[in-house]
């Protein structure tokens, strides 16, 4: 059980630094905003601009 | 007239009103063609519901001007500017997909990134290809006006809150994870053996995870509690406190001592439950925008001064009062004033929620934010600002919203007598085995505070209400927070705005007395023109087409059609250029509370239409399911008292309970005035501060930006039915919170006993504690509430 004693602060040692690497995650503001980018899953990457005269709009019109 | 199937909007899938061609209404009309000219009919397919588009056609020039790029846009290093945005309408997927197309459609825009919790947008962009006006005038095209986003030093100071929350909520996972790894070892020793020694490491250990962990993440329930206690309220925090409080300091007196059980898994497990249910409850918060905000959407930024011949274009705030301001012909007014030149007709309905022109002369008094119809006018200033009537009611909107109350939630209640029950229950413990022996006395009291912390108490409510704003939500009904549920829960006096809410808010025909062919030939007269009046009269459809057509503004038209003249307008004026016997008409129609028009062909008054704004098809249902529900339904509005008691006797409402004739101050005065719980349901900035002020307000769909900010419910669909829906879902969700209550205490009661009487053991509690926020958790998805 010897290694237990030695185990086991590692591993905590290993719990803090992932709580350190949320405590940065949320203070460089990536989890500020969580209602945005489950909607932007939905986008993708798409093509080049597009710029249609106004007169040929009246043709896409269903 | 044949009957023929209504067709839907091409942009928005509602109704289009005979007459209008493939549109509802010029919103979707124009956003349309912005959506088709860019490409992104993708919009279409994102979407999930329909909703009309509304745009403003501001030209956003003050936007570019220095004074506001000083203090509202960022030069970064490269060259590009950033600023902030705060745009309408912008609440589902689709919409967020077509404003961050915009780099695409916009040369010089490099991103556009939206934050759709708070209907924040911000853009960086180029300054010398673009201006922050050119992309202000593409979103407002594509039906998201813009305003400057003034909350940004309230957006840093949440976004402080926020982020303290979270963190706790990640070190209490952390912590929660690890010591249940710990308590699982020690139980597996528990059946197993395990030496003395490792067993004291392990506890260490735990206790080591436990108190700096647990202590920290808890922080948030021991300043409610504290915050409580000093304000003498009762708050459900108070026991969940006293709870871990007593499980760390006894845990670590036992880890110290070598002897006694410790809690801290259940613990870590209890304090990990309340940060989710305080996460959930916050991100429940809708964007709350300052009211004030909206002041510069109602009414212009800018202004034409008339100083002896010259006109200048001043900003707002360069006016003062006495100056003379001109505001041409389907202009917002600037300003509170007096008519000092011409004479026009008005749309008062911003205040008044009534579209009607009113007409005014020189020496009639007109307010900031209606329209100029007719003709030029020039008026002299009175007020200007906040100083306006329109100024001083959103000031009282913001200030009645931050003061709005926080209602003594349900659980509170409990919270008190809770307190009072366990701990003299845990004294009572204490005292009988401590004729025992005094160790196993206070050994057995502390584990009953511990184990009968109210864990599921507190998570009762935050699950039940996420449960029915989330089906509210999907049903087109926002509600913005937990506490909008518990107000509409209690049925009080309902007060219900008339126009727009109970009727469709726009004009239609209701009545036509006399000639019945006459009505394509008014028609066809009126076709061209933008009125109120002439649109609903242009409704009723027709095939033939006017010729020479004059219009006299805000008194009628006249025109040739098929070889004959006809002239439609109102009474006295019609009745000057033609014979008239139609006073029996006219006086029926005034008797059915319409606005009487006269139509003369060849010279001859042939007929008499009747206008009037057509009442909802399922308002009376509503209204009566509202009685059911045990609310008194009343009409308060800004229109005639005539119409608004027509009105309400068609929806079976005694005339005591219809006023008209409201002016949005006296509105609000109203609603102060009542006692018990008042709800206000209104669509017009007229509406607003009435909705601030009640304990519940509900916005209907089509309300102005500023009634929906004030608003705690608001209704995406036109139906009054929602209304009904949405109070018989508050009060089932309460129904729910009271049986999850039941069960969550019969758990306490559970583990108090076996406290009470020695049995209990860590391992039972950390196997009761998930039990009773499961139950919780299934009883909230069982909950009728919208369904």
């Amino acid at each position: 059980m010897t290694a237990l004693y030695l185990v086991l602060p590692l591993a905590l040692l290993v719990a803090s630094c992932a709580v350190a690497a949320f405590v940065w995650t949320v203070r460089s503001g990536q989890l500020d905003d969580v209602d945005t980018p489950p909607r932007r899953i939905l986008f993708d990457d798409d093509a080049q601009p597009v710029h249609r005269e106004p007169s040929n709009v009246q043709a896409l019109r269903r | 007239m044949s009957a023929v199937a209504v067709p839907a909007c091409v942009h928005c899938g509602l109704p289009v009103p005979a007459g209008r061609g493939e549109f509802c209404c010029t919103g979707c009309e124009i956003v349309h063609a912005a959506i088709a000219e860019h490409g992104l009919e993708k919009f279409y397919a994102l979407r999930e519901q329909g909703a009309p588009a509304h745009t403003s056609g501001h030209s956003y020039a003050e936007l570019d001007d220095p004074a506001f790029q000083r203090v509202h846009v960022q030069t970064g290093a490269d060259g590009r500017c950033h600023s902030a945005l705060y745009l309408e309408d912008l609440r589902c997927t689709a919409c967020v997909w077509l404003v961050e197309t915009t780099p695409r459609c916009v040369p010089g825009v490099s991103e556009v990134r939206v934050d759709v919790g708070r209907g924040r947008a911000d853009v960086t962009w180029d300054p010398e290809v673009t201006s922050l006006a050119q992309v202000a005038r593409h979103l407002d095209r594509i039906g998201h006006a813009a305003h400057p986003y003034r909350g940004l030093d309230r957006d840093r100071q949440r976004r402080r809150e926020d982020r303290a929350l979270l963190i706790k909520l990640g070190v209490a996972g952390a912590a929660v994870g690890n010591l249940m790894l710990l308590a699982i070892a020690l139980y597996a020793g528990l059946f197993q053996g395990m030496s003395a020694a490792d067993a004291t490491f392990f506890r260490w250990a735990s206790m080591l995870v436990a108190v700096p962990g647990l202590g920290y993440a808890a922080t948030p329930m021991f300043r409610t509690a504290l915050g409580a206690l000093r304000a003498r309220r009762l708050h459900l925090d108070l026991p969940l406190s006293i709870g871990i409080v007593a499980g760390l300091v006894w845990g670590t007196a036992n880890v110290i001592r070598g002897v006694g059980e410790i809690y801290f898994d259940s613990l870590a497990m209890l304090v990990f439950l309340l940060l989710v249910a305080r996460w959930i409850v916050l991100r429940h918060q809708r964007r709350a925008s300052s009211a004030a905000e909206l002041l510069l959407a109602l009414t212009p930024s800018r202004a034409r001064r008339v100083r002896g011949d010259v006109i200048e274009d001043v900003p707002i705030d360069a006016i003062v009062a006495d100056d003379l301001v001109e505001v041409r012909a389907g202009e917002t007014i600037p300003v509170d004033g007096m008519v000092a030149h011409g004479k026009s007709a008005i749309d008062a309905g911003l205040l008044t929620g009534e579209s009607r022109p009113v007409d005014v002369l020189a020496g009639d008094l007109v307010n900031a934010g209606t329209v100029n119809l007719a003709a030029p006018i020039t008026i002299r200033a009175t007020a200007v600002g906040e100083q306006t009537r329109v100024g001083a009611l959103v000031a009282s909107i913001e200030a009645l919203s931050t003061r709005k109350a926080p209602i003594e939630r349900l659980v509170d209640r409990i919270a008190g007598r809770f307190v009072a029950i366990v701990t003299t229950v845990a004294a009572l413990t204490f005292i009988g085995w401590s004729f025992v022996d005094v160790r196993l006395g206070a050994e057995h009291a502390m584990a009953l505070l511990i184990v009968t912390c109210p864990c599921a108490l507190a998570l009762a409510t935050p699950l039940a209400v996420t449960v029915a704003l989330g089906r509210a939500a999907r049903k087109g009904i926002l509600i913005k927070g937990a506490d909008a549920l518990e107000r509409l829960a209690a049925p009080g006096t309902m007060f219900v705005d008339k126009t727009g809410t109970l009727t469709e808010g726009r004009l239609a025909v209701a009545s036509w007395l006399g000639d019945v062919d006459a009505r394509p030939l008014a028609a066809a007269v009126e076709v061209g023109s933008a009125h109120p009046i002439a649109r609903a009269l242009a409704a009723m459809g027709t095939t033939h087409t006017a010729t020479d057509i004059h219009e006299e503004l805000g008194r009628g038209i006249r025109g040739t059609v098929v070889g004959r003249t006809v002239v439609v307008g109102s009474p006295a004026w019609v009745a000057a250029k033609a014979r008239h016997d139609a006073d029996g008409w006219v006086a029926e129609i005034v008797r059915r509370a319409e606005t009487p028009i006269a139509v003369a062909v060849d010279g001859v008054i042939v007929a008499v239409a009747g206008l009037a704004d057509p009442i909802r098809a399922d308002a009376r249902q509503a209204v009566d399911q509202l009685g059911e529900l045990g609310w008194r339904v009343e009409i308060l509005s800004g229109d005639d008292t005539r119409v608004a008691e027509a009105v309400g006797a068609q929806l079976g409402l005694p005339v005591d309970r219809c006023t008209g004739d409201v002016p949005p101050e006296i509105k609000l005065a109203i609603v102060e005035a009542e006692a018990g719980p008042v709800a206000m349901v209104g669509d017009g900035v007229n509406d607003a501060a009435a909705i601030a002020a009640a304990t519940c307000g509900i916005a209907v769909s089509g309300a102005a930006e500023v009634a929906i900010e004030a608003a705690d419910v608001y209704l995406r669909e036109p139906s009054i039915a929602a209304i009904a829906q949405t109070a018989s879902g508050a009060r089932l969700t309460l129904a729910t919170i009271r049986r999850s209550l039941r069960l969550s205490l019969a758990y306490n009661l559970t583990a108090g006993a076996l406290a009470v009487s020695g049995v209990i053991h860590p391992l039972i509690a950390a196997l009761l504690m998930p039990a009773s926020s499961l139950t919780v958790l299934v009883s909230s998805l069982r909950s009728k509430a919208f369904k």
